[in-house]
């Protein structure tokens, strides 16, 4: 029933959008997910370009689950999107990027951008591929600052640290981490990314096929510190860790079961729900999870838009890129927005304190999200599946990493990635 | 002393030893302990107060070097100069970076790289104190960093107004001079703050404490106040040790002040780190003291264990042999032991004999002693459970019970007596039975044997009383009549009379001598049977010519039946057989009146065994008879039964006696059947051995194929048939004399004479002699004629011979006696006949004897009575004698030798073997006659066995020498008889 009322969904979008293209108005065309093209900030931007532009924007929404292959389709057809709005992440090769999107290396907007978004908007060859317009966030350790500092701990400062603590706060018969083993596996993207950000050579032989998970120590390390932390308690007893989904680690965190989350800050508010601790109550710290000593934070996942270079209105969409580029624009869409910030100038958004009180840190240990946005095939579902049969007993760390290199690699097969046939 | 205290007494001794030797070892366990904490502790502090040494050296030196460095840069009017030197010695000295510091917190390395620095809040103390400080950073890299600030007088460096210098050290540098090899690596040593704040800290991978009181309070079991206590001391910069655990380990913390600003050196130990050595050492000493206790404890408990099984199993072996003993001898007596549990009647002992006793299964009795219960013929206890509670301890019961036996119902009687007895509080019954049937059946048998004394005594009474009588009356009439003798000697008529009846009297007494000394030998079970082959037509014969004198003396019947075809000859002893038969014909004689009859018969009875014959003998008058009370102890000794007619009878009361008693000796049987006034019946069975034959045929060779018998008894004319059936003779039978002529004379008148008539006697109408005078009258003498009779044929045998009777036969008919009869009438066709004695002459006349008589008197009347024989004698006064005489005679000279037995020099027995062993040409053909008064079988047997020929009894009776002598003559033969002329 689901899926018939989804293509039906579908059918009407597209039927309703191929009137707005074929107006005789000549407004370019986004396309995007339904929810993010729905988003305060980016109606904000669209409504305000055609107020100040006089410009009539074709806006194509479709539904989530329906996106890929909608964009592909329209794509490819004789009536493609201008603008197509995206997350940089690996299924955006599916597009044939090359061909068919437009670098933006020489747009006049680019030096806006803060360091953190542009790196998430290069390709492996370092080309624009799009402007990062959405609200970004931190990802890394918060941690219950206000326990911590009654227990008299402080926050960590190396993975040595880091695992003293893990194990002093046991000691005391707390639940240092709350780890959402069912089925939420993007922390270990987290650990991946230095491995990788500060390595592109690395990178690129994994997307190569020259080097695999298993070959590489830090990536073991990550595995066997999440083996450890099972079996340390670090992670609460078996039954918790493993059926902790993404709904339950609001209620771990604000009861105070579970002291810190490898988490971004926006979740505090878009899922956070106070309890016996609020999010004032949390501090921010690095990732660490066996790959980097001093850890990790991860940048913000960011929705860019991108350029169709086989569109029909290019120079058209890239004024309107270089609109959205322009402070007064994205300050005014992003006024009272919660988010990091992506262009250097922008002042309206809200940034939270644990961030911000991280800065310094944040500053010398933000890595771009470069696991699952650049290793070919990889897949944080896989991840889960993969550690879930280490968790569980039915393997070791080694086993686990196998497993992953197996799930990359077939994914990789599948997406017929160089070096992969 | 109480059960309870018996059996917990030990325990508690033990519990008590126990609980002494866990003290003792607690006690010393705490003092050991204690001192160890103390020592342990003591070791702790001496180690961090050189910790502590060490530190504060190193924070005065690093303050020297700043002083005497800010005091050369204000003599030299500027640090440019001692810049290159404190680069020179920056890696010598170790610090991580020198600054120069303004009052403002502001900083800038010797490269003009500014940073802002807090001093952890004691930038007061350098500004307004103008003292030294030492305090943590973060730099803006993120390096952790403590910093040893000296105030100076001020300068200028690449433009930057500063007021103080510095040094600073990396944490983990810092960390590391803290750090001890002690106590394995597990101590932590920190340097706070007075508020708990961490500065430094050697814990592995880093510190990760802020403030350790907090950590104290959230990770130890330090209650409040104590927390408080340690606060305190801490903000007063005072030294301490506190004992507590820290997540469940149990822990030292030793704080000492550094002695600059507030801080504190804290090390934080593990106790077992701390006290580990002394803790070794205070274990394994311990384990060796307990080891040594266990080893000792298990010698001892493995030695009392070792004695104690020995000694049980001594025990349980001696037990065990006690009981095997107790088995075997219980077993061995006819006494059942039984030990009883007072309480619970559980049986715990019962000899094994009870099941030979009683018929008990054993073990079924332990199980439930009421199975013995079964066996008592009276009741189903043995005792009743109240009875033997009632027992006082040491007491016991008796009682007399008859028990059957389960298996062959045997019954028996026991004696019970129950022995009450009890060791500590367990009571237990012994009982033991005693078998009293033997004792019972003696006593009984004593009472019986009693009652028969007092019977035997009565008897005896009787006997001497009848033998008194006995005794008397042949006596009497032997006085009697020798008085009468003396006086009329003169009256031939009446000598005769007078010694006629004292020749009776005497033989009278004699046999009643010899009965009683047949019965006192018999009861004294002397008497052994004389076993021979006999021939029973012999016997038979012999018995004829004894009885039937008696018979006919009262005018009775005596006729002898043979039934079936017995064998004639016979293993026996053929002189108790006949006395058997002369007592029971005798007494049917005696006790039949005058005109009775008496019928003997002699039947064969099947027998068992082909080896063997079995005979009837049955004697059968119509006499008195006897009462019944009297037949059932017809053949006990001196019974006779009393009435008119029997005491008017000689008897001495031991003939059926003596009769019974020979029957039972020969294994046979004796019965009677009788009624008074219709005569008895006596019936006697015998077995005989029956001699081996060589398988060839008795029947002689002859010329007999025809043969005619006359008896008026049909009987008698099918026994002779049958006896003559294979022989290969025809035999004719007829009832009659009449008849027997017819059937000679038409035999005759037919050429076919037969071989032999044979005739009875005494036969209806025509008689014997009669019918064979009428077949000599017809036949002519060709034919022999036998008579059959069993009479003696003495008083017609002349005129039987005158009437053409060729020899006489007695009955019964027997092959054997006819062969023997008739073969000498065959030998040359003519009938012959034996010679009839010379009349008037005795068989002895002419013989000389040899005498051996010690005794010159009975010498005397033997010379006399064989003169009156005709006979003479020489006499010999001892066994040696007569071998001498013997020896120097004239072969032939003596006739015979009449040998008394019992002489002195040399007795008849040994004389008669010399004289068979001598030389003499007679030694072995002479008769030698025992006359003796040893009358007993056993004294005749041993006569013979001697090389006797016959014995006489004395005294002597010259009938019956005649008759020995005359039988003697005749088996010697004409040819010996011829010998002496």
């Amino acid at each position: 029933m689901k899926i018939k009322l989804a293509a039906l969904a579908l059918i009407l979008t597209l039927t309703s959008c191929s009137a707005p293209a074929d107006s005789p108005s000549g407004g370019i065309t986004v396309m995007g997910k339904k929810s993010d093209m729905e988003k305060t900030y980016m109606t904000a931007i669209f409504d305000r370009y055609e107020d100040l532009t006089g410009k009539k924007l074709t806006l194509i929404e479709v539904d989530d689950v329906d996106f890929e292959a909608a964009a592909k389709e329209r794509m490819g057809s004789d009536s493609p999107p201008d603008v197509l709005l995206h997350f940089h992440n690996a299924d955006l090769d599916d597009f044939d990027v090359k061909d068919s999107f437009l670098y933006l290396n020489d747009q006049p907007w680019v030096s806006e951008l803060t360091d953190s978004a542009l790196a998430y908007c290069l390709d492996a060859d370092g080309n624009l591929l799009g402007l990062p317009f959405w609200e970004s966030s931190v990802s890394g350790c918060y941690y219950n600052k206000t326990v911590l500092d009654s227990l008299g701990f402080r926050p960590a400062a190396t993975q040595a640290e880091f695992d003293t603590m893990c194990q002093a706060l046991t000691d005391l018969g707390m639940t240092p981490i709350c780890w959402p083993g069912d089925g939420c596996y993007w922390m270990v993207q987290f650990a991946l990314d230095p491995v990788f950000a500060d390595d592109p050579e690395l990178l690129e032989r994994l997307n190569k096929n020259e080097v695999s998970f298993s070959d590489i120590p830090a990536v073991l390390s990550m595995a066997r510190w999440i083996e450890n932390a099972a079996h340390s308690g670090w992670l609460g007893d078996e039954r918790a860790y493993r059926s902790t989904g993404w709904d339950g680690i609001s209620a771990a965190l604000s009861s105070g079961d579970a002291l810190m989350a490898f988490i971004w800050d926006t979740w505090f508010y878009t899922d956070f729900k106070p309890g016996k601790y609020t999010d004032d109550d949390f501090a921010l710290m690095p990732v660490f999870m066996g790959t980097d000593d001093s850890g990790t934070y991860e940048g913000g996942n960011l929705n860019m838009m991108m350029v169709n270079k086989r569109g029909p209105r290019v120079d058209e969409a890239l004024e309107f890129l270089a609109f959205c580029a322009t402070p007064e624009n994205y300050n005014a869409a992003f006024s009272g927005i919660s988010t990091v910030s992506c262009f250097k100038g922008q002042t309206t958004n809200i940034q939270s304190k644990m961030v911000t009180d991280a800065a310094a840190s944040l500053a010398r240990y933000e890595r771009v999200s470069t696991a699952s946005t650049r290793i070919i095939g990889y897949s944080a579902d896989d991840v889960y599946l993969a550690c879930d049969v280490m968790l569980r007993g039915d393997t070791d760390a080694k086993g686990f990493v196998e497993l992953m290199d197996g799930y990359r690699i077939a994914a990789a097969k599948a997406q017929n990635a160089a070096g992969f046939q | 002393m109480k059960k309870w205290a018996r059996i917990f007494l030990p325990w508690l001794l033990v519990l008590a030893v126990c609980a002494a030797a866990v003290t003792i070892g607690v006690g010393y366990y705490n003092f050991i302990s204690r001192q160890i904490y103390e020592d342990s502790t003591a070791h702790l502090g001496e180690v961090y107060s050189q910790v502590n040494r060490s530190f504060g050296s190193f924070v005065e030196t690093n303050w020297g070097l700043l002083r005497s460095w800010g005091e050369y840069m204000d003599l030299a009017g500027g640090p440019d100069t001692a810049v290159d030197y404190i680069r020179q010695k920056q890696d010598h000295w170790g610090f991580s970076d020198f600054y120069f510091v303004s009052y403002g917190g502001e900083a800038i390395d010797l490269d003009g790289d500014r940073v802002t620095m807090t001093f952890d809040g004691c930038l007061d103390r350098m500004v307004n104190d103008k003292k030294p400080v030492m305090a943590g950073e973060a730099l803006p890299t993120g390096q952790e960093v403590t910093v040893f600030a000296m105030p100076t007088d001020g300068g200028t460096y690449r433009g930057f107004a500063y007021d103080a210098i510095a040094l600073s050290y990396t944490n983990d540098d810092l960390a590391n001079s803290l750090d001890v090899d002690a106590f394995g690596g597990a101590a932590r040593c920190f340097v706070i703050h007075g508020d708990g704040r961490v500065l430094l800290s050697t814990q592995s991978g880093g510190s990760v404490f802020a403030n350790y009181l907090l950590y104290l309070d959230a990770a130890s079991d330090l209650s409040q106040d104590r927390l408080a206590g340690i606060r305190s001391d801490w903000a007063n910069g005072k030294d301490g040790l506190v004992r507590c655990e820290i997540n469940g380990v149990s822990s030292c913390i030793l704080y000492e002040s550094v002695g600059y600003q507030d801080y504190i050196l804290l090390a934080a130990v593990p106790q077992s780190v701390v006290s580990a050595g002394f803790l070794t050492v205070r274990n394994v000493t311990l384990y060796v003291l307990l080891a040594i206790s266990l080893l000792i404890g298990v010698t001892v408990v493995a030695l009392v264990l070792v004695r104690s099984r020995r000694q049980t199993r001594e025990s349980r072996m001696e037990v065990k042999y006690r009981e095997l003993m107790f088995d075997a001898l219980s077993g061995s007596l006819d006494d059942i032991f039984l030990m009883l549990d007072v309480e619970s009647h559980h049986v715990d002992y019962l000899s094994p004999n009870v099941n030979r006793l009683l018929g008990i299964d054993v073990n079924e009795a332990l199980r439930d002693i009421r199975v013995m219960g079964k066996c008592a013929i009276d009741g189903d206890v043995i005792i009743p459970k109240e009875e033997l509670m009632a027992i006082p301890q040491g007491g016991s019961i008796y009682r007399e019970c008859e028990y059957m036996h389960q298996q062959t119902g045997e019954r028996r009687w026991y004696r019970l007596t129950v022995y009450h007895t009890g060791i500590r509080d367990t009571g237990k019954d012994i009982i033991v039975m005693s078998d009293r049937t033997v004792e019972r059946q003696m006593n009984k048998n004593l009472q019986e044997a009693l009652d028969a004394a007092k019977s035997a005594n009565e008897a005896k009474s009787n006997f001497l009383s009848n033998m008194s009588h006995d005794i008397r009356t042949p006596m009497n009439a032997i006085v009697g009549f020798s008085v009468l003798l003396e006086k009329d000697a003169d009256k031939p008529d009446k000598v005769r009379e007078y010694t006629r009846k004292i020749t009776a009297s005497s033989h009278h007494l004699l046999s009643l001598i010899n009965d009683v000394l047949d019965m006192s030998k018999i009861e004294s079970g002397k008497t052994s049977l004389n076993v021979d082959v006999f021939v029973l037509p012999e016997l038979l014969a012999e018995l004829n010519i004894i009885l039937m004198p008696q018979a006919k003396a009262k005018n009775q019947s005596l006729a002898t039946h043979l039934k079936g075809s017995p064998p004639e000859e016979l293993i026996g002893d053929k002189l108790r057989l006949n006395q058997i038969l002369i007592n029971l014909l005798s007494n049917a004689i005696k006790y039949t009146s005058v005109g009775g009859h008496i019928d003997f018969t002699v039947a064969e009875l099947p027998s068992p065994t082909p080896q063997f014959a079995k005979l009837r003998f049955t004697v059968k008058d119509d006499g008195i008879g006897m009462s019944e009370e009297f037949q059932t102890h017809v053949f006990a000794p001196f019974s006779r039964e009393i009435n008119s007619v029997t005491n008017s009878i000689q008897g001495t009361g031991l003939g059926m006696a003596i009769t019974k008693n020979l029957v039972d000796l020969m294994g046979g049987i004796i019965t009677v059947e009788s009624a008074v006034g219709h005569g008895s019946t006596f019936t006697v069975e015998l077995s005989f051995a029956l001699p081996e034959r060589d398988g060839s045929v008795d029947t002689p060779r002859h010329r007999i194929t025809r043969m005619l018998v006359a008896d008026d008894e049909e009987d008698i004319c099918l026994d002779i048939r049958e006896t003559m059936r294979d022989t290969g003779v025809d035999v004719v039978t007829v009832t009659s004399g009449e008849d027997a002529v017819v059937q000679a004379v038409d035999a005759h008148g037919s050429g076919d004479d037969f071989n032999v008539i044979l005739l009875d006697w005494k036969m209806p109408g025509m008689n014997g002699v009669e019918t064979a005078r009428q077949i000599r009258a017809h036949i002519g003498a060709q034919v022999p004629i036998l008579v059959l009779t069993s009479y003696d044929w003495s008083d017609i045998e002349t005129e039987a011979r005158e009437a053409g009777i060729n020899a006489f036969m007695p009955k019964p008919f027997f092959a054997s006696t006819f062969w023997q009869t008739i073969d000498p009438l065959l030998g040359d066709g003519v009938p012959q006949s034996a010679p009839p004695p010379e009349p008037g002459k005795s068989v002895l006349d002419g013989m000389l004897f040899l005498v051996a008589e010690d005794n010159e008197l009975n010498a005397e009347i033997l010379t006399e009575m064989l003169a009156l024989e005709g006979a003479a004698c020489e006499v010999a006064s001892n066994g040696r004698q007569v071998l001498e005489m013997f020896e120097v005679s004239v072969p032939g000279r003596y006739d015979m030798i009449l040998m008394d037995v019992q002489m002195p020099v040399m007795n008849g027995y040994e004389a008669t073997r010399a004289i068979r062993a001598s030389s003499h040409p007679d030694a072995e053909r002479i008769p030698i006659v025992a006359m003796t008064a040893n009358t007993f079988a056993e004294d005749v047997k041993r006569a013979l066995e001697s090389g006797m020929d016959g014995h006489l009894p004395k005294p002597i009776d010259m009938d019956a020498v005649r008759e020995l002598i005359g039988r003697l003559k005749t088996k010697k033969g004409p040819e010996d008889e011829g010998g002496k002329q």
